[in-house]
């Protein structure tokens, strides 16, 4: 059995430099998070209170942008191309959709990191910072590179589904009437599902965003681009979330020593992700005024039935991993459990992500909730909620899986396996104790997304101090994990030695897809539904909001930071800006 | 259960290789039941705690405008 | 399609757990009478505030035996009223308040720190709560949205009071002069409003002093409102009483003062 770099060398290479990437935005996104972890817990302050918010952002971007979607693209790739066993149409444009990401982050980085200085300098004729936080909430504004820098890493996977779009046709013309290939149903319905939600966030920033923040036009409606944001924010979770459940469901029974139990069922998890993650995005909205408490609580029926994909996956995947277990030898009711390989930190990291994500799911539940939204609404509950799923759930399986795809993409044997194992387990250990003290505090109604979240003029009702101490601690043991991680994929890339490595194919499913109706692999199928649903679900709630603020917002609306240029002085700098370069490039 | 065991070679520190193949209609995922069982009653018991002890207790609510 | 019979169960289980949570919400709603903020306002301008109903002059303001009305400006970095700066807001005990809550700048929130009151601020919305405080207690006003660089100053507060500590009269101006010459009479106009929606009396009480003479005179005047009304009244000092120097004087109307003093002199100065 040979592995994923032995048989297809090229497409070894983007998956490997697209984790790579990822690896590069977990360490500044780490670096931040640890940053302002000990900032707002008072525990030390290395930075201003003006630079939390800088450091705020990055986090949020570099992490839930970067290193979530790097990855992604990097796992989706490999998918593809290993479960149809066969490589790329064309590497030149794999290559070209690699490039739209890599400069679409360096933009937005640079965009954020201007923040940083203390005076930052003129670019383009407005001030070069965007400490506007992952939510961009206009009337706050960044600089237009922020926004063109998320407009092409867009841009970039949307080429990247083109990319696997393709190699699924061109299987499919050699391969009439088969079944797809489970992982490739679950990369091209999670794709379906990223072409739509993106739609919103592209027509926020390229209608209305973009244009403000160069001064093209003068105002927005704020309702109306931040519900265009949570059209796409919320399905974005599921974009993260999903390369993990295709590992959970692909990689982990096999490590288990077991087979998936149902194949049929997880083709239908993720057609109900991808019919059901978007037409949910004002549950984020709940406590805005100006949307009718009617589309609030359709919002909430839909979020609550995408539940179900994630119930019927904690099923199904426990079960596949009771499988192995039993296969392994083990018995009993739940004696099975001592059966499986938890000296593996790829099966362990992975186990402790679901874990977590069981505990999210709860917290999940609490925020869907549409009236007790007011309890939890931007309180520290709500990161607390998200560090359980996306800074666990998928974060961890990501670290955990690295410990497999490194290997597989060099074929060089993992150094440090107990480092490794080490490593997942303080990251679930770090996990537990900040998410739970952000949870409890925010209950006290502790505020997120705030430097100094303490108070002239009222106290809290609770012992705040050891929550604080909870979640510094917390964060230290985190960081500590986040560096083991580095020393682990470090050696082995310096120090692991070539051959060995198992190879990547996965076990046959227990109910295969012919167990499954046909109609499940119709994509064109789900897309309509999955098009008319949110048809449904925004038609209404977007007209309103456009009846009532006006599409570009009411005229006493100002932008903050305000004072951009025109759009004329706008171009011309631009045009001296490139004749200046390209005169040294042709001249140097 | 009518699962046939079949012996497989053992490779000192840890076992990759199944001991036993277990199909489909023989496998009985009754660990995987207890498990939800009890995850649901967590779900079921932690959410009416949150909602009628954190939430309601949390006076003052907002309430319909009379 | 195949599936296990515990799966099958499962399923079963699952989706009784998601009727069950919308079951609970949708009881809160109807049962329990809470609701959601949304879109019964009318959307507002704001860039001119100043020119829209209720934010011309954002406070309190009755408008039923126990109810009220505050209307609340948002803005980088506080909240007008609520803020160090524009006062706290205060509101009295068993009382049902209506919070008109907009922005005049970017989104903030309005969220009353351990409370269920909580909503966020949307420049062009305006945020309609209700919410029912029962008992005297001070809550903390946080923005929990991030607005700008000093988001984490933005705090106010909401004091309920006991009943006979609470009032809605402003003492909105008191017209004095700064000189007089000896023998003529000093006055001052008094303007107070009443926000109570219903006819209220209340007393202004005037004092002034010599501190070098150590005369003193102190006037009541009753003043009368019908509901959300503005009374007048002069107070006069005879300056033949104090003699020429400076004397203090006060007004007070419930916990309202406002205070300076004037210059009794011999003769006025006549520049023009």
């Amino acid at each position: 059995m040979s592995t994923f770099v032995d048989d297809f060398p090229a497409e070894a290479k983007v998956v490997r430099s697209s984790m790579y990437n990822a690896f590069v935005a977990l360490a500044i996104g780490a670096l931040m998070g640890i940053l302002q972890t000990l900032y707002r817990t008072d525990v030390f302050h290395f930075i201003s209170a003006e630079q939390y918010y800088t450091v705020l952002t990055a986090h949020g971007v570099f992490m839930v942008i970067s290193f979530t979607i790097w990855f992604l693209v990097g796992v989706f790739a490999w998918a593809v191309i290993s479960s149809l066993d066969r490589g790329v149409e064309d590497l030149r444009f794999t290559w070209a959709w690699f490039g739209f990401m890599t400069v679409g982050t360096l933009l937005a980085a640079i965009a954020i990191f201007g923040g940083f200085m203390s005076d930052p300098p003129e670019v383009l004729g407005s001030e070069l910072s965007a400490d506007v936080l992952f939510t961009f909430y206009a009337p706050l504004e960044a600089h237009p590179f922020f926004y063109i820098g998320l407009v092409l890493f867009v841009v970039g996977t949307w080429l990247a589904g083109a990319d696997w779009f393709r190699s699924y046709l061109a299987w499919r013309s050699e391969n009439p009437g088969e079944r797809i290939p489970l992982p490739t149903f679950m990369v091209l319905t999670t794709m379906i599902m990223w072409y739509i939600a993106t739609l919103g966030v592209a027509t926020s920033i390229l209608v209305f965003l973009l244009p403000w923040s160069l001064g093209l036009v003068d105002t927005v409606n704020p309702t109306l681009t931040r519900t265009l944001f949570w059209f796409f924010g919320h399905p974005v979770v599921y974009f993260w979330l999903m390369p993990a459940y295709l590992l959970w469901y692909t990689l982990l029974p096999k490590l288990a020593g077991g087979r998936l139990f149902s194949d049929p069922l997880a083709r239908v998890v993720f057609v109900l992700f991808l019919l059901l993650s978007t037409p949910v995005g004002i549950h984020h909205q709940y406590l805005d005024p100006g949307i009718a408490e009617g589309f609030k609580f359709i919002a909430m029926t839909n979020t609550m039935f995408l539940l179900l994909p994630s119930l019927l996956t904690a099923f199904t995947v426990v079960a596949s991993i009771e499988h192995g277990a039993r296969q392994r030898g083990g018995e009993g009711r739940l004696g099975w459990l001592k059966a499986l390989p938890w000296k593996d930190p790829v099966f362990t990291g992975m186990i402790f992500a679901g874990l977590m994500f069981a505990a999210g799911g709860f917290s999940g539940m609490v925020n869907a909730g549409m009236n007790i939204n007011y309890l939890v609404h931007n309180t520290l509950w709500v990161p607390g909620h998200f560090h359980l799923t996306v800074g666990t759930a998928v974060a961890l399986t990501f670290m955990a899986a690295s410990y497999w795809f490194i290997p597989q993409l060099t074929g060089k044997q993992l150094v440090g396996r107990s480092i490794a194992l080490v490593q997942v387990v303080l990251w679930f250990v770090g996990m537990v104790f900040m998410t739970n003290a952000m949870h409890r505090t925010g209950m006290l109604g502790v505020p997120r997304r705030t430097a100094e979240p303490w108070y002239d003029g009222f106290e809290y009702a609770g012992n705040v101090a050891e929550h604080n101490f909870q979640i510094a601690l917390g964060g230290t043991i985190l960081t500590l994990s986040i560096l083991l991680f580095f020393v682990v994929i470090l050696l082995t890339l310096l120090r692991g030695s070539k051959g060995g490595v198992e190879g990547s194919s996965i076990p046959e499913p227990l109910s295969g897809p012919d167990h499954s109706p046909a109609v499940i692999d119709n994509l064109k199928l789900w897309a309509g539904i999955a098009i008319v649903l949110v048809i449904m679900a925004y038609t209404l709630p977007l007209a309103s909001i456009v009846e009532r603020g006006g599409l570009f917002g009411p005229d006493g609306m100002r932008s903050f930071p305000s004072g951009n240029p025109g759009f004329l002085e706008y171009t011309s700098l631009f045009v001296q800006m490139v004749i200046q370069n390209a005169t040294e490039v042709i001249f140097r | 259960m009518g699962s046939t065991e079949q012996e497989v070679k053992q490779d000192g520190s840890e076992a990759t290789q199944p001991v036993r193949e277990i199909g489909h209609d023989e496998y009985d995922p009754i660990g995987t039941l207890t498990l939800i069982a009890l995850y649901f009653l967590i779900l079921i018991s932690m959410w009416f705690f949150m909602y009628f002890v954190e939430f309601v207790g949390n006076d003052p609510t907002v309430v319909g405008m009379v | 399609m195949q599936i296990h019979n515990y799966e099958k169960m499962w399923l079963v289980a699952a989706l009784v757990l998601i009727v069950a949570i919308i079951a609970t919400i949708t009881y809160g709603t109807v049962g329990l009478g809470i609701a959601m903020v949304d879109d019964t306002e009318d959307t507002v301008d704001p860039g001119a505030l100043e020119e829209e109903d209720g934010f011309d002059d954002p406070g309190v303001t009755q408008v039923g035996e126990n109810e009220y009305d505050v209307h609340v400006i948002a803005y980088q970095f506080g909240y007008d009223p609520g803020d160090e700066v524009n006062g706290e807001i205060q509101i009295p005990e068993d009382s049902e308040v209506n919070f008109y809550v907009t922005s005049r700048d970017v989104i903030h929130s309005f969220s009353l720190v351990g409370t269920n009151v909580n909503t966020m601020v949307v420049p062009g919305e305006v945020a309609a709560i209700t919410a029912e405080f029962d008992e005297p207690e001070r809550y903390g006003i946080i923005c929990n949205e991030y607005c700008g660089p000093q988001h984490h100053d933005m705090e106010g507060i909401v004091a309920v009071v006991p009943e006979e500590d609470f009032h809605l009269f402003t003492l909105e101006d008191v017209e004095a002069p700064d000189e007089v010459e000896l023998g003529d009479d000093a006055t001052f106009d008094v303007t107070v409003s009443s926000d109570h929606y219903d006819e209220r009396t209340t007393t202004a009480t005037f004092e002034a002093e010599n501190e070098t003479t150590g005369e003193e005179v102190e006037v009541e005047e009753e003043l009368t409102f019908d509901g959300h009304d503005t009374a007048e009244t002069t107070f006069t000092v005879d300056t033949d009483d104090f003699g020429t120097g400076d004397f203090d004087w006060t007004v007070t109307v419930e916990d309202e003062i406002e205070s300076g003093s004037v210059a009794v002199l011999e003769e006025l100065e006549e520049d023009e």
